[in-house]
């Protein structure tokens, strides 16, 4: 089942009351400067600041273990491939298979990297509003067209997933299972049929708001004031953010 | 085909955003000269993004296990220009609602998705050669960029993960990892490329003015 979007984090937490453009550059430098780590002795660093900002975030584990197990998956393809493919130092041997130390290091510096920007990715994400996203996100240049789908996507995704819901259940009433590749062509026709019914539905959707004035103006988005506490939290998120970079390039440069 | 963070070094994640960036550009700029007021076209073409946003979450059964489609080929037939925009609005919302895919990584995730659709749906417009109507080259166009589109997305990703991850990888196994890839993407790129013809035939069938949004 599909949780709409939603705020997990409490509006009177100090990550939830950050400006959102300010928030949004500030998480978005330090994801990336974690992106930018090659050096395995910065990791623990790595880590430090992340569980202090997902501890901030009064994010529970139970709610980061919720929703890291799907992309969850694709970390454990790497762990199961990588340790036996890369590199020419040999750990272990199990029958044809040799762990490799190269290999290991790899996966170690993924999977922490991997795991510590997924905790400020959820901390940026559960403490905001999809509207003030959007809003910061066009205040920052992101294009009128990009912002307005944005909001109407986010209006009719759940919608359009009750439909299918519904439609799932009336084909299932009348007898279709779907559990060969012979079901292909009825869930095409599923698929054609909410295509169908989401342009017809789209032309009304515009002429009704159409008759309550859209397409006067481009779709204005408040924007919040600025607090000294908004510029602090930036300059801290981008002092770290630089202070990763800057440790990477100099003290470990050749890693 | 969706990379997740960490994964990918900062300089091609960035070089992804650029892309992305400048592929955005220029489907707005060319949606803005097609169309004399695009922001008519925003409800539908939003409309459109959630229903393949939805249309992704069906499961194919495939025996002993089931896949479940990308649907970037007929994104391209049906939303043409606007399948760029559809694709990185579809690529946030997964990335925010199901933690799927990243965000360092969205602009790369979205040219891996979002160049073969737009080549999708400009193969699919070389219909108007055989004449709009004909069954059997709408079917064909549609499985054919369809298909190709998958393919190329997984090739292109397969390559990149290989190449960028670790230098460590000998060349065998680095060819192991591409055939293997590459293989295990074939048979959902057939599905696919079969699912995108038959809804293009129902389409055709039951409502031809959608296959026809870039043609007027």
């Amino acid at each position: 089942m599909i949780a709409p979007y939603s705020t997990a984090i409490p509006e009177s937490n100090l990550l939830s009351r950050w400006e959102v453009r300010h928030k949004l550059i500030g998480l978005m430098a330090l994801i990336f400067s974690f992106s930018f780590i090659r050096e395995l002795r910065l990791l623990p660093l790595v880590i430090l600041v992340s569980v202090v900002i997902y501890s901030l975030s009064q994010l529970s584990f139970a709610y980061y273990w919720s929703r890291i197990r799907l992309p969850g998956l694709f970390l454990l393809m790497l762990a199961l491939i990588l340790p036996f493919s890369a590199g020419n130092t040999v750990l272990a041997s199990f029958g044809p298979l040799a762990l490799k130390l190269e290999g290991t290091l790899s996966v170690l510096l993924i999977a922490v990297k991997f795991l510590c920007i997924f905790a400020i990715v959820l901390v940026l994400f559960a403490g905001t509003p999809l509207q003030k996203i959007v809003g910061a996100l066009r205040s920052l240049g992101l294009p009128a067209l990009l912002a307005e789908m944005l909001i109407f996507t986010n209006r009719y995704i759940y919608q359009l997933i009750t439909d299918l819901r519904q439609t799932q259940v009336a084909t299932g009433l009348r007898g279709f299972k779907g559990r060969s590749v012979k079901a292909l062509k009825p869930l095409a026709y599923i698929v054609g049929t909410l295509l169908v019914r989401s342009h017809n539905q789209s032309e009304r959707v515009f002429q009704a708001m159409t008759l309550r004035g859209y397409g006067e103006e481009s779709l204005v988005l408040k924007a919040e004031q600025v607090q000294i506490f908004d510029r602090l939290a930036l300059a801290a998120a981008l002092l770290l953010a630089t202070g990763f970079v800057f440790l990477q390039l100099n003290f470990f440069p050749a890693s | 085909m969706h990379i997740p963070d960490g994964i990918l070094p900062v300089s091609v994640a960035l070089s992804g955003y650029a892309a992305a960036g400048g592929l955005t550009w220029l489907s707005l700029n060319r949606i803005k000269k097609k169309f004399k007021n695009p922001r008519e076209l925003i409800p539908r073409a939003s409309l459109l993004t959630a229903a393949f946003f939805v249309a992704a979450l069906i499961h194919i059964p495939v025996p002993p296990t089931s896949v479940h489609l990308i649907l970037s080929g007929l994104m391209g037939v049906i939303l043409g220009w606007f399948a760029f925009p559809a694709i990185l609005v579809g690529l946030f919302f997964q990335a925010v609602m199901f933690q799927h895919g990243g965000l360092t990584t969205m602009g790369i995730n979205a040219c891996l998705m979002g160049i073969p659709a737009l080549l999708a749906g400009a193969l699919f417009r070389t219909r108007r050669y055989f004449g709009v109507n004909n069954k059997v080259t709408n079917g064909l166009l549609a499985f054919l960029g369809s298909f190709l589109a998958l393919v190329s997305g997984a090739l292109a990703a397969a390559l990149l993960l290989i190449y960028t991850i670790t230098a460590q990888l000998d060349v065998a196994a680095e060819r192991a990892a591409i055939i293997t890839l590459a293989g295990a993407h074939l048979p959902v790129a057939l599905l696919e490329g079969v699912f995108t013809a038959l809804v293009v035939l129902f389409l055709l069938r039951v409502k031809p003015e959608l296959l026809e949004m870039e043609e007027k």
